[in-house]
């Protein structure tokens, strides 16, 4: 276990620097910079500011610069919000994305293996058809439609709930962002521990224990569970990145100050560190992902503690 | 088997009706009628009402639709042809090859992808082609794990085998054997990437980065009637509603094709 | 009374029949043995009384008075965790892979209301069965195990309980040919010591013969006959009973006439196979070292060994349709070239025959373009029409009706499909074959017929066989001389009569003892 955990380390580190200098290559890339816009800069001042965040270098020396601070957890001056550094902005924003994205995975794994292991144990009767029915219904279910529809039902309509904004400390602001982004997921974790219980459930080891006269429900929990959440734990890598990105959207629709809405103002606006550390670091937070996944594997079935 | 039928059918209404419906309408998606903004639903002359400015919403939904299709097919495409063949070649070929080709997909997988759509949209302007060249070029990687599953799969069936034995040179072995065989589940996998490319489009055009006025989309028809969702409520529920429609049903019609070549 | 009273069962899934009034009865300490052909009918009827299949029971089913048939899940339930125990065929799948040995015998231990098991006790019902290391496997989880183990330590956990019925479902028909023997043997002990009933499932007339006390016959779910074994066996009253009994080669039949032999044909010498592990560690599996073998004109032979000897790799570097790191081949003193640069010449001298006959078809090609196949390659000479007559004379030869050339393979049975992969590997006209397990794939009586072609046409077109096999018996039926593998060398080699009747070496002792 030990030494796949290192491996995966190992081949994280190309992962994260592939990921920097492709990103960095792109930024690069484009035409126009952080400083055109608002008025013409004379081209003294421009090389003043080039030189300043050492945009005059040649592309190699920059990577270099650039992975060099990085290693030091220095993600470099913020070129548009010019009083913060990107570090600044990031334990900022990541904090209130962290919470969002971390309480909807929570929800949708909660939602989602509830439901399929519903799902499952009444296989083929009318709950089984309707769970499933609604879960292909919420993993079609775009955040950036159900978000602004639920603010018209529950906060303009029936006044439950505020409408946007963050207040720390304040939940009633979370409900709303962290249930619309999370049922996608959970619809997706209801179909995956549906099949995953299903399969398991007619496996050999199955009968077995049942032949033992275990009682049902020690079937599945002792027996079955464990196989049938493989597919669920897989899932956790692609989960986790479309819950960042999802957290963009959320962010915008109820205007919470996370770092997916300085990612897109960034963007928007060239401001290639904060780009660049947003990109890093959530490459970094989805790498740790499929390395949990990996752990959790290993708890599920021994066979893949060997490998 | 049915289920997916009548899914499909229901895409293709949809697909019909967005590609020839529109100039049959008295409006087109971009004029503005001065006499009737924001006209409620089933007034004379806008079955739809209109949106905020006045444009005719059935007009406007209608194109939307035919826009984010036509990315989202041609973006699939584009992930159906190189998924396939990164794919096929990994799986053929086989050994250090292969390794170093699904290396390279496992790091990719890692990307947080719709941040680097994001950055080629910002980086190459907002330019439709490049929209589902983008989306098509992140979203080959599960066609490529899953053709070259299928191919090493079938490399070791035993009619492979046989069709050595039978004198057949690998190019016939591959076209006339494999590929034939990996075609149905890669389908299966054309129609699941649709709804995902769907979804991609909308949300890149969601936050403005997208299909760019006076083109439009539901991703975009969306975002205007969020924005407007509290005066007019159906300026947001019928593109979301078509949107929703067309990914229920092309997820049921592709899941029930991949459990039926599966088992 | 008798133990166990089945009385006019039947079973059914949906509208199909599986079980059609069975009657049959197993008194305290006999062993009974169901046997029948694949889809007769045999584990649903052992199954279905206990709620372990989607079968739906009607009839009578009693143990030790209970009736089993209609009884509620609790009943039945709480009846498997005390009165009866159950072992089943896949032993590799049968364990929940994620608990430990030790923690799988606790729970059968203890669902009869018995007290936690101390670890001496645990390590003592391992030792029973005759695991290895008892102590150690406690605490391991099923996959350290090999096949053999795993089907000990599952018997353990079904008699943990001692119960008063122990019903085995096809124990051994997923072991090793040496393995089967002992586990059987074991079975029977265990039985005796216990006083235990055992109720057991088979394929296997032979193996069923030695242990059972009497044996019910299934066909298509319904008695074909029953009685004590040795009168079944000896002298079947049906003629299903006939069919079966002679479609089970004995190695105490005589020995049929074989072709005569012809010309030393091909001579492989010290080949040797190795597989590269998966992953980035650079370490090679060696499947095959150093082997060697030679085979006549009309001459077969039988390579036989247990699964994983290296058998299969062997034939396939020979014949060179697999990978082969060194060693020479000739055909008729020429050497054979190598795998990629096998011309049409040469593809046309041996042709393959495999195990699995759906997998073995392409399964969008039509059965005419599957046969035509090694004939567009190999017989560019031939024209269109000149293929299409070549497949009809072929089907016929291999006694499928002509209008079989329009079917896709998911419409022919497996042993049609054999049929049809024999006569794709027919139609170049090769002269050697390589079977490899040809007939284990297939139901007995099936088998038995594929066999009797096979026979046929080794008569006729004086074909040499290289034919792999665990089954000695079926080797006897075809072959002039034996080789046993093991662990990737041929450690025996003789005529077939010799190796049969005096093996010299110890594996080959084991596997002729347990033949």
């Amino acid at each position: 276990m030990g030494a796949l955990l290192f491996r995966r380390l190992l081949t994280a580190i190309p992962t994260l620097l592939g990921v920097v200098i492709l990103s960095f290559v792109l930024m690069r890339l484009a035409p126009g910079g952080p400083f055109d816009g608002e008025r013409a800069l004379d081209d003294d001042t421009r090389a003043a500011l080039d030189a300043a965040y050492g945009l005059d270098l040649p592309l190699g020396e920059q990577i270099a610069l650039y992975v060099g601070r990085l290693i030091r957890g220095d993600f470099g001056p913020s070129l548009v919000y010019r009083d913060f550094t990107v570090s600044e902005l990031i334990a900022q924003g990541l904090p209130v994305s962290l919470t969002i994205g971390g309480l909807a995975l929570l929800l949708a794994c909660a939602l989602g293996m509830g439901g399929g292991l519903g799902a499952a144990v009444r296989a083929g009767r009318w709950q089984d058809e309707a769970i499933m029915g609604l879960a292909t219904l919420l993993t079609a279910l775009p955040v950036f439609v159900t978000g602004p529809l639920f603010v018209l039902i529950f906060a303009l309509g029936l006044g439950w709930l505020p409408v946007s904004g963050w207040e720390p400390g304040s939940p009633s602001h979370l409900v709303l962002p962290v249930v619309a982004l999370s049922l996608p997921f959970a619809g997706a974790i209801a179909k995956l521990t549906r099949a995953g219980l299903a399969k398991a459930l007619n496996e050999d080891h199955v009968r077995t224990a049942r032949a033992r006269g275990l009682a049902e429900r020690q079937v599945i929990a002792r027996h079955a569970l464990r196989p049938a959440l493989v597919p669920v734990a897989s899932y956790l890598g692609p989960a986790a990145a479309g819950l960042l990105t999802g957290a963009v959207i959320i962010e915008t629709v109820f205007a919470l100050p996370g770092l997916g809405r300085y990612f897109v103002q960034g963007a928007l606006n060239r401001d290639y560190p904060l780009v660049l550390g947003v990109v890093t670091l959530y490459a970094g937070l989805i790498i740790l992902f499929n390395l949990v996944a990996d752990l959790i594997y290993g708890w599920l079935d021994p066979r893949m503690r060997a490998e | 088997m049915t289920a997916s039928r009548i899914s499909l059918g229901i895409v293709a209404i949809i697909a019909l009706a967005a590609l020839f419906v529109p100039p049959f309408l008295p409006w087109t998606h971009s004029a503005i009628d001065w006499d009737a903004v924001r006209a409620p639903l089933f007034s004379t002359g806008h079955l739809f009402g209109t949106d905020s400015v006045g444009r005719d919403l059935l007009a406007r939904t209608l194109v939307g639709t035919r826009v984010t299709l036509a990315v989202a097919l041609a973006a699939a495409l584009v992930a159906l042809v190189i998924g396939t063949a990164w794919g096929a070649i990994a799986g053929w070929i086989g050994g250090r090859t292969d390794e170093i080709m699904m290396r390279i997909v496992d790091g990719l997988y890692a990307l947080p992808f719709m941040f680097v759509v994001i950055l080629l949209m910002v980086v190459f302007g907002r330019n439709i082609v490049l929209v589902f060249i983008g989306i098509g070029a992140v979203e080959w990687l599960t066609m490529a794990r899953v053709v070259r599953g299928q191919v090493i799969a079938l490399k070791e069936r035993p009619f492979v085998t046989a069709a050595e034995a039978a004198g057949a040179p690998a190019n016939r072995i591959l076209t006339g054997h494999i590929l034939p065989n990996v075609a149905g589940v890669a389908l299966a996998y054309l129609l699941l990437t649709v709804p995902q490319v769907v979804m991609v489009e909308s949300f890149l055009s969601f936050l403005g980065l997208g299909v760019q006025e006076p083109l439009t989309s539901l991703g975009i028809l969306v975002k205007e009637g969020a924005d407007d969702m509290d005066i007019q409520p159906h300026a947001l529920l019928i593109p979301g509603g078509v949107l929703v429609l067309i990914i229920v049903c092309l997820t049921i019609a592709g899941e029930r094709l991949r459990d039926r070549l599966s088992q | 009374m008798s133990l166990y009273v089945v009385e006019e069962l039947s079973a059914r899934i949906g509208d199909t029949v599986i079980v059609d009034t069975v009657s049959f009865a197993v008194e305290a300490g006999q062993c009974v043995a169901l046997v029948g052909a694949s889809g007769s009918g045999k584990s649903q009827t052992c199954l279905a009384p206990f709620g372990l299949s989607p079968a739906v029971p009607s009839g009578s089913t009693q143990l030790d008075g209970v009736e089993l048939v209609g009884a509620d899940a609790a009943t039945l339930r709480a009846i498997r965790g005390r009165d009866v125990g159950f072992v089943f065929q896949h032993p590799l799948t049968a364990l929940t892979p994620h608990l430990t040995i030790g923690a799988q015998l606790t729970e059968s231990w203890t669902r009869s209301g018995a007290p936690t098991p101390s670890r001496a006790d645990m390590v003592a019902a391992l030792d029973r069965v005759a695991l290895d290391a008892p102590e150690d496997r406690l605490d391991q989880f099923p996959h350290r195990l090999s096949g053999g183990q795993r089907q000990r330590a599952l018997i353990a956990m079904a008699i943990a309980h001692r119960p008063k019925l122990l019903i085995a479902d096809e124990p051994t028909s997923a072991l090793d040919a040496s393995l089967r023997a002992e586990i059987m043997a074991l079975l029977d002990e265990l039985r005796r010591e216990h006083d235990m009933a055992l109720l057991l499932v088979s394929h296997d007339l032979a193996a069923v013969a030695s242990h059972a006390d009497s044996v019910v016959m299934l066909r298509d779910g319904r008695v074909e006959e029953s009685g004590p074994a040795a009168d079944i066996l000896a002298a079947p009253r049906s003629d299903y009973g006939r069919a079966l009994v002679a479609a089970t080669p004995k190695l105490a039949d005589s020995a049929p006439a074989l072709p005569e032999t012809g010309a030393p044909l091909l001579h492989a010498e010290n080949v040797s196979v190795s597989f590269r592990r998966p992953g980035w560690r650079r370490d090679r599996l060696q499947a095959v070292s150093g082997a060697s073998l030679a085979l006549a004109e009309g001459e077969a032979l039988a390579l036989v060994g247990g699964s994983g000897s290296g058998k299969s790799t062997l034939a396939r570097a020979i014949a060179r349709l697999g990978p082969l790191d060194t060693g020479t081949v000739r055909w008729r003193s020429e050497p054979l070239p190598e795998r990629k640069r096998m011309t049409t010449h040469h593809r046309r001298l041996i042709q393959p025959v495999f195990q699995d006959p759906v997998a073995s078809l392409d399964p969008q090609w039509r059965v005419s373009d599957i046969i035509a196949e090694p004939l567009k390659h190999l017989r560019p000479d031939l024209a269109e029409w000149g293929r299409a007559g070549a497949v009809k004379q072929l089907l016929q030869e291999v006694d499928l009706p002509a209008d079989f050339a329009d079917r896709f393979p998911r419409e022919l049975s497996g042993g049609q499909a054999q049929r049809v992969a024999i006569a794709r590997a027919l139609a170049v006209e090769p002269e050697m074959l390589l079977l490899d397990e040809a007939t284990s794939a297939l139901d007995v009586l099936v088998a038995g017929r594929v066999l009797d072609l096979l026979e046929k046409l080794q008569h006729e077109r004086d074909l040499a066989l290289l034919f792999i096999t665990h089954d000695l018996a079926v080797a006897k039926r075809l072959c002039h001389r034996i080789a046993v593998m093991d662990a990737g060398q041929i450690i025996e080699e003789g005529p077939t009569e010799q190796i049969i009747t005096a093996p010299a070496h110890p594996i080959t002792q084991k596997l002729v003892a347990a033949s």
